[in-house]
């Protein structure tokens, strides 16, 4: 018979017929190559398989419990769940700042409570975050690539309330500030200010776009907003693009 | 190492709660009992396979919860003696590809794939396996884990994945010769 690559890696796993792996079981000590491809794939085979296994987190366990355990009354409960779902949902539609600064000082906590910050993108070039949002469909407004000591470190997109948006991580040595480029609708007359879940949030616009800010220390958020500022009026943002 | 590899939920925790009071039907103890026993133990196995797929902690804990919410809902359509294990997996590639298309684009690590315009026989610098297994396209790098890290049949793959029995071949071939030719730090 002729050589069959395919056929040896079924072969290597078992799975061929047993007139079919006769009829290799005779080629074999007459081909190096084939010979070779079944002794690496049985090695790669051994390789993958003495790789650790990932261990989740205890708190995920902890959250299955609680999320699937029965619950007495859980048709209560389950309607009880929906009717905040919906009334999150009506809020969101609205534009809360309230809601909206919550549901990002909660992602902010979140992402930065993670062992490594689960970053889609690394990068500290604002051009290559803005490449990666805009091929997804999400503009950036002008932004910084650091500002008051925190650096750009990379960007994912989060869900909140299941709409993705973009999330720009900024971090230094203890600091961390989240900047979100929020979706419309929201409603901001002016720029907003709250505490929420521990974390200090600013909602307002940069060019026209709304953005979050979130970090964990006031001080912290208002250089940044200072410094960004500052650098948005002398040069229309650091990053901004040339006018069309 | 396979040493790492733990027992399932349940078998080295407190079972999960059984109940906050007697309200719960009989029907709803099967359910939950049928859950924990079936279930449950192939908790850690789904993350770290999840975690494979998805490549951080985030997106890896949420196909978890979601597959076994999914599972939690259609508990009933799980025949009795049939392979509980290959039908999580199945949902799992099934949450997986919701979120694909939810996100209407493949997660960034995936964008770092080996170029497949390079010429082939160039030396790179060797991949470790972790390395490989990354730089791996989805394709095949579904059927490889499912074959060599989870141990399924072809069969059960082609079912997993809902593709025929005979692409399971080509692509675990294929997945293999992109491994090798990535560990031995060449083009392929």
């Amino acid at each position: 018979m002729s050589c069959d690559p395919e056929r040896v890696t079924g072969y290597v796993d078992g799975e061929l017929a047993p007139d079919e792996r006769a009829q290799l079981e005779t080629h074999l000590p007459t081909c190096a190559a084939c010979s070779a491809q079944v002794a690496e794939e049985r090695s790669l085979r051994a390789r993958l398989r003495s790789l650790p296994q990932p261990e989740p987190r205890p708190a995920l366990e902890a959250r299955l419990r609680q999320g699937l355990a029965p619950r007495g009354r859980s048709r209560l409960a389950a309607w009880l769940a929906l009717a905040a779902v919906l009334l999150a949902g009506l809020a969101w539609s609205r534009g809360s700042a309230t809601l909206v600064g919550v549901q990002l000082a909660r992602d902010h906590r979140h992402c930065f409570s993670a062992h490594t910050l689960p970053a889609q993108i690394w990068s500290n070039q604002v051009d290559v975050l803005r490449a990666f949002f805009e091929k997804r469909g999400t503009r950036l407004p002008p932004l910084p690539s650091g500002a008051a000591g925190l650096e750009l470190v990379g960007a994912r997109f989060c869900g909140l309330l299941d709409r993705p948006i973009a999330h720009l991580y900024y971090s230094a040595e203890s600091k961390r500030l989240s900047l979100f480029v929020v979706p419309e609708p929201v409603r901001l007359d002016g720029p907003y200010t709250l505490r929420a879940l521990g974390q200090h949030v600013r909602l307002r616009r940069v060019a026209g776009q709304a953005v979050g800010l979130v970090a964990d220390n006031e001080e912290d958020l208002a250089a940044f907003e200072r410094s960004f500022d500052h650098s948005l009026a002398l040069f229309g943002g650091p990053e901004v693009p040339p006018a069309r | 190492m396979a040493g790492h590899r733990g027992p399932g939920i349940g078998a080295s925790e407190e079972p999960f709660p059984k109940s906050e009071g007697s309200i719960l039907s009989d029907d709803r103890l099967d359910r939950q009992q049928r859950f924990e026993t079936d279930v449950q133990p192939h908790f850690k196995g789904l993350y770290a396979s999840a975690y494979r797929m998805a490549r951080n902690v985030r997106d890896a804990e949420q196909l978890v919860q979601e597959t076994f919410l999914r599972a939690h809902l259609a508990l009933d359509r799980l025949q009795p003696g049939s392979n509980t294990r290959a039908w999580l997996h199945t949902i799992l590639q099934q949450v997986r590809t919701d979120d694909w298309r939810r996100r209407s684009q493949p997660v960034a690590p995936d964008e770092h794939q080996p170029a497949a315009s390079q010429p082939s026989g160039d030396l790179l610098a060797p991949l470790d396996v972790e390395q490989a297994l990354a730089c791996l396209p989805e394709t095949y790098r579904s059927a490889v884990l499912l074959r060599d890290i989870e141990g399924f049949s072809y069969q059960e793959i082609a079912d997993i994945l809902g593709i025929a029995l005979g692409t399971v071949m080509s692509r675990m071939h294929r997945g293999r010769a992109l491994l090798r030719a990535a560990l031995a730090g060449k083009n392929s």
